[in-house]
């Protein structure tokens, strides 16, 4: 730990210095440090507030950024200036969290510290005020979340955190590649939560300052390991790009190549859901995620009095401009207290539906509330709810759904596809967001909304129009064919994908509807919760109903739909998704191949479901669907992944052999004119072989005891088979390594000259060494030489201490102040003994 | 003992043996003059002749004679501790005959006076002139018998002339012979009525030998050949003083790397850092193990030091140097076992950056070129 960097006056400090110390370092010290502090800390917090940038998209707006870039650059000059005054590393790793602690004092609880930054009892409290905030916030709200204090505080601790990380890899542990570490942490947050992932400017800004990091490191405390012999070597450069070729071709094969990239832990291809059926993410874009999990999380019973198991509605999504959709909460304009709800809107049907439906929520993590539409009135719910009187969508207030059981009373006119028809008068009464038809809309959907609707004259014959043309042979339900097209997710422009490629699933198929309803001047929106489930085949007994079949959904139902607005009919679901759902009966007039009625949900896509055997037999084939998707796939596919998977497991059992190899061919190729290195070459050369036939040389074995000791061993074969060729090659090679390493240098003296040509008659090191190895080949038991040659332990040890090196990194740094107290403790115990003799 | 010294001289390995001319690069740093070298046939030739003629006198015992040599080649002066009758001075009176040159002896006792060792000045009637009358330790090996039974005063009138091969009495400064050893002995059993080495005499010794009973076939010998007359008569000188101080300048340039040096000083730093030791090694004593480790190198015939040279007489050159820490005295430990497990832990330069050991090893060092 004391090697800190300062100390090594690399060729190029003192021009640096010139260049970057003036206006950094006002007062020349005696001892100058030079301008690697500071450089380096500013390294360090352009890239970290540069991968902040990415959570843009996870926290709104840009209001959070102003805080996260002070608390970074504060807790970067903090460290800069002790490093600058020569504090110990720990204690420069202590001085950044001070100062972070004072930044976030001074940022969030002004005025509930001392002095406006010392942390306080007051301080402490309000922290827990604000960290319960932010759980809740992370539990509770979609993404992106309002940039609430709590949040804020917390993005700011933890970027914080990671300047004083990568600051400690960097410098006082010399691991400055390592560091990338802190800034992946950062990036894999957006990674997962956001559909757009990073982003390119965060991720260019990261790795610029990723790549200031490494090269303020190397320019500063240059390795021993580049500097001896490669940074003027011409080779550098294209090893630097063969390496990173082959890093970027693997990254863009592997998932290629591993069957499965796509599906299970991987569902979006390299994009993590890790919060299961939790939707404290945009409803839109965790559906496609929901709907691909195989295991089907967030199971939701709920029993119902209707006939059939009711549509349960989260959220819906109105608004079909800009890149991504999500819900508009229109929090400003919602009531809170759910006993009471009103559609807002005249029904002038004349017979309604009551449905009471009783539901348990379980483990379903989400800030909206599934219910039946429309509901009258939820009653049994835990904590405060909200209503959005536009939508009926319901929202917890200071809570979320998890573990609820609560009971909807929903109204509903019963409607026929008459009842429809007739509804021709002008819409009035809702708002115009319903209405409005989104801007940019992408001609192709404007055109097939214009062909498809060609001929039919009313609202309703316009919609079911469209939905059959949705229904129609020509589209399939993917969930697959988004990702691979690109186009998963929502959007004006992943629509037009959609039209164009026929193939998707329910929010490419709801949000085609919606979208080409609005042009055709029907108001529309998106509502988005759970198909009808299955059934369990237990009852619920709901107070003033009786026993009442129950049902289940889980992730795996989740789905989107249309709904449309019809004038004295209210807002009225339609279902355009082939395969999925249950198309209502007043939408399923004249309508014939998808199956109108009971697809008995998704039973055709999860084979592991019980399959309803009789299955609609008005239903002459199939969808082509996921599964024939998949079936086609198969020959040819299955024999490729195959073969490529060997590759790889053949490619990873060779990997040690094949390093050794390399290492070996290196070391002895190396340029005749430098003696000096041949013979630390084929001496490192040599000791690697011992340890691969299971003689190390010890850290603290001279080379001529090592010498003595393989000679002796037996490995190069005992007394009575001698093999003095091999003992002989290993004694020359110990004394041209000796004379070498500890001899005079070439020139020292005229009796140099004579040595050297005593040391040039012998074979070279690579026939030397060869001879080594044939003859410990010879001696050695198969099972030996087998590892020798495939796991040879030279090279396994290496990797080893690679991968172990950060923990023992972590460890000597945590062994300072165990240390410290040890010695602080015996003094204090001393000074007790003292106390007590004297 | 031709087996014996076959483990320590490796002729399997074809070093180097050729010394580098009389170019007058080195001379005796002490006394300014410059005796040529000696080159590497008579030396090896010279070191054998010596060696043999002690082995004939003291059976089982060449480890110790070896080392006595080596102290005399490397300039450094040797404490023989060891219990009374096991060959302490017989060695020392052995190893001064073997070179023809002067000897003295002085017997310590507790009323010999600083004057008896460094001489003193005396009026002569005649001439009617204060005359300087040389003391026992104008010589060039001189004997010290029992050495901890003198007072303090009259071991600190040793030291100067230890350290500084001079003897100053009245004002004037008295030159001592080259070479000049002082061979040392005491008695660590009976310790009644003696005044121990204090710490600053200790480490003007460049070695402390124990000498150690002999093994029973060698003790057999020695009741067979020494019954009738000491074989010391038989020793006759086999080396010149001139021969010797030749020999010390070719140990003067043998060859000390860059790496040696730092294993050498990271040796140093081990012993200060030990957690077993009160005190550590010297820097002096660093100056004097690397002067012991160039003369066995020589002695081994090579031109250049070797970490095996340092780490074979780090245990004699060290251990009476170092301070044990009452916990680990309490537990067992000796200077030697606690040097020996220092050397254990100690690693040895040897790689030249090759293998991507980032942690265990002390930086930089390792790397001969930044040195030229």
């Amino acid at each position: 730990m004391t090697m800190t960097p300062q100390r090594h006056s690399g060729p190029g400090t003192g021009r640096t210095s010139e260049v970057l110390a003036p206006s950094t370092a006002p007062a020349p010290r005696p001892r100058r440090v030079g301008a690697h502090p500071w450089v380096m800390a500013a390294a360090v917090a352009i890239a970290v507030a540069g991968a902040a940038l990415s959570l843009n998209g996870v926290l709104r707006g840009w209001a959070w950024y102003l805080p996260v870039l002070t608390t970074v650059f504060v807790v970067a000059l903090a460290m800069a200036v002790l490093r600058a005054l020569r504090a110990q590393p720990f204690l420069v790793a202590l001085g950044g969290f001070a100062a972070l602690v004072f930044i976030l004092t001074f940022t969030f609880f002004r005025r509930f510290s001392i002095a406006g930054f010392i942390p306080s009892g007051d301080t402490m409290e309000q922290l827990g005020r604000y960290l319960r905030r932010a759980s809740e916030t992370v539990l509770a709200e979609s993404s992106p979340v309002a940039p609430n204090a709590g949040i804020v505080l917390v993005t700011c601790a933890v970027l914080g955190l990671v300047v004083i990380l990568v600051d400690a890899l960097a410098v006082p542990l010399a691991l400055p590649a390592t560091s990338g570490l802190g800034l992946v942490a950062i990036l894999v947050v957006p990674a997962m939560v956001k559909p757009q992932s990073v982003g390119p400017w965060a991720f260019a800004a990261a790795a610029a300052g990723y790549l200031m990091i490494l090269a303020c490191s190397q320019w500063f405390a240059p390795a021993d390991r580049t500097t001896a012999d490669t940074a003027r070597n011409p080779g550098q450069f294209r090893r630097a790009a063969l390496t990173g070729g082959m890093a970027l071709a693997i990254t863009l094969l592997l998932p290629l190549a591993v069957p499965g990239f796509d599906q299970g832990t991987f569902p979006q291809g390299s994009r993590l859901n890790p919060w299961g059926s939790s939707t404290g993410l945009n409803p839109m874009i965790s559906l496609g995620n929901s709907l691909r999990s195989p295991a089907g999380d967030g199971r939701i019973t709920y029993a119902t009095s209707a006939s059939r198991p009711p549509y349960l509605r989260s959220v819906t999504v109105d608004r079909f401009d800009g890149d991504s959709w999500s819900p508009d909460d229109r929090d400003p304009s919602r009531r809170v207290g759910v006993g009471r709800m009103d559609t807002g809107y005249e029904i002038v049907a004349d017979e309604q539906v009551r449905q009471v439906t009783a539901i348990n929520t379980g483990r379903f993590t989400s800030p909206y509330l599934p219910a039946p539409y429309a509901p009258d009135s939820v009653n049994g719910l835990a904590g405060r709810w909200s209503w959005d009187p536009a939508t009926l969508s319901i929202k917890g207030v200071d809570t979320n759904s998890r573990n609820q059981q609560y009971v909807v009373q929903s109204t509903a006119p019963r409607l026929t596809p008459e009842l429809l028809s007739q509804s021709t008068t002008a819409v009035r009464g809702i708002s115009e967001e319903f209405i409005r038809p989104p801007n940019n809309v992408p001609d192709i959907v404007r055109s097939t909304a214009d062909t498809v609707t060609a001929g039919s004259s009313t609202a309703y014959a316009k919609a079911m129009a469209i939905q059959n043309y949705l229904r129609s042979v020509e589209f399939t339900y993917s969930l697959q064919s988004p990702v691979q097209g690109g186009y998963d997710g929502n959007g004006l422009s992943v629509l037009a994908d959609f039209l164009t490629q026929k193939s998707g699933y329910c929010i490419h198929f709801a949000s085609a509807m919606a979208v080409m309803a609005r042009l055709e001047g029907i108001p529309s929106r998106i509502a988005v919760g759970y198909a009808p489930g299955r059934s369990t085949g237990g009852t619920v007994s709901v107070p003033g109903q009786g026993a009442l079949t129950e049902y289940e959904v889980d992730s795996r139902d989740a789905h989107a739909w249309p709904e449309l607005y019809f004038q004295g009919l209210g807002w009225v679901a339609f279902e355009p998704t082939p395969s999925r759902g249950m198309v209502p009966d007043y939408a399923a007039q004249a309508f014939t191949p998808g199956g109108a009625g009971t697809n008995e949900n998704n039973d055709d896509l999860i084979p592991s479901n019980a399959a309803t055997p009789g299955a609609t037999p008005e239903t002459p084939a199939p969808l082509p669907g996921l599964d024939s998707a998949g079936e086609a796939g198969h020959p040819l596919t299955l024999p490729l992944y195959g073969a490529a998977g060997l590759l790889v497991v053949a490619l990873i059992a060779a990997s040690p052999r094949m390093v050794r190899t390399g290492l070996r061919s290196r070391r002895l190729r190396r340029a005749p004119s430098s003696a000096g290195n041949t013979a630390a070459a084929a001496w490192a050369e040599l000791r690697d072989l011992a340890t691969d036939y299971g003689l190390a040389p010890g850290l603290s074995e001279t080379p001529r005891h090592f010498s003595g000791r393989l000679r002796g061993s037996g490995a190069l074969g005992g007394p009575d088979n001698a093999d003095d060729a091999g003992a002989r090659a290993v004694a020359s090679l110990t004394a041209d390594f000796e004379r070498q390493q500890y001899g005079p240098p070439p020139g020292h003296t005229d009796g140099a000259a004579a040595s050297g040509a005593a040391g040039a008659a012998p074979p070279s090191a690579a026939d030397r060494i060869a001879v080594v190895q044939a003859s410990l080949r010879r001696h050695s038991r198969p099972a030996r030489r087998l590892r020798a040659e495939w796991l040879p332990p030279s090279v396994m040890n290496r990797w080893g201490r690679m991968v172990t090196a950060p923990f023992r990194a972590i460890a000597r740094a945590a062994a300072i102040p165990a240390q410290a107290a040890a010695r602080s403790w015996r003094t204090v115990r001393d000074g007790l003994r003292r106390l007590r003799q004297g | 003992m031709d087996s014996h010294r076959r483990t320590t001289v490796d002729e399997a390995l074809p070093d180097g043996q050729v010394f580098p001319d009389s170019a007058g690069v080195a001379g005796n740093p002490l006394n300014g003059t410059r005796p040529p070298a000696m080159d590497a046939e008579a030396f090896h030739a010279a070191s054998e002749r010596i060696l043999t003629a002690i082995n004939t006198v003291i059976d089982g015992k060449a480890e110790a004679a070896k080392l006595a040599l080596t102290v005399l080649l490397a300039q450094g002066h040797l404490l023989l501790e060891d219990v009374p009758g096991v060959g302490k001075t017989l060695l020392a009176k052995t190893l001064a005959r073997t070179i023809d040159c002067s000897v003295s002896r002085i017997q310590f006792t507790p009323d010999l006076l600083p004057s008896d060792v460094t001489g003193v000045s005396i009026y002569n009637q005649a001439s009617r002139l204060f005359e300087f009358r040389p003391g026992a330790v104008f010589a060039n090996i001189v004997i010290g018998d029992e050495i901890n039974r003198a007072s303090a005063k009259t071991q600190s009138a040793l030291l100067e002339c230890m350290e500084e091969h001079q003897v100053t009495v009245d004002g004037h400064s008295y030159k001592l012979d080259e070479p000049f050893m002082v061979v040392a002995t005491q008695n660590p059993i009976e310790m009644e009525g003696t005044y121990p080495l204090p710490e600053a005499q200790r480490d003007r010794f460049m070695a402390r030998i124990s000498m150690g009973y002999p093994d029973k076939d060698s003790e057999i010998e020695m009741l067979e050949t020494h019954q009738a007359t000491s074989p010391l008569t038989r020793v006759t000188a086999v080396v010149t003083s001139a021969d010797v101080a030749a020999m010390i300048a070719a140990v003067q340039r043998v060859y000390v790397s860059q790496a040696v040096k730092e294993f050498t000083v990271s040796l140093g730093r081990a012993t200060r850092e030990s957690a077993m030791l009160r005190l550590g090694a010297s820097p002096r004593s660093m100056l004097q193990l690397l002067r012991a480790a160039k003369a066995t190198a020589a002695l081994e015939g090579r031109n250049f030091v070797l970490p095996d040279d340092v780490v074979s007489v780090a245990e004699a050159v060290l251990a009476h140097r170092i301070i044990l820490d009452r916990k680990a005295a309490s537990t067992g430990e000796t200077p030697h076992s606690v040097i020996r497990s220092i050397l254990a832990k100690l690693p040895v330069p040897q790689e030249m950056s090759a293998a991507p050991s980032r942690g265990g090893r002390p930086r930089g060092g390792t790397d001969l070129r930044h040195t030229r």
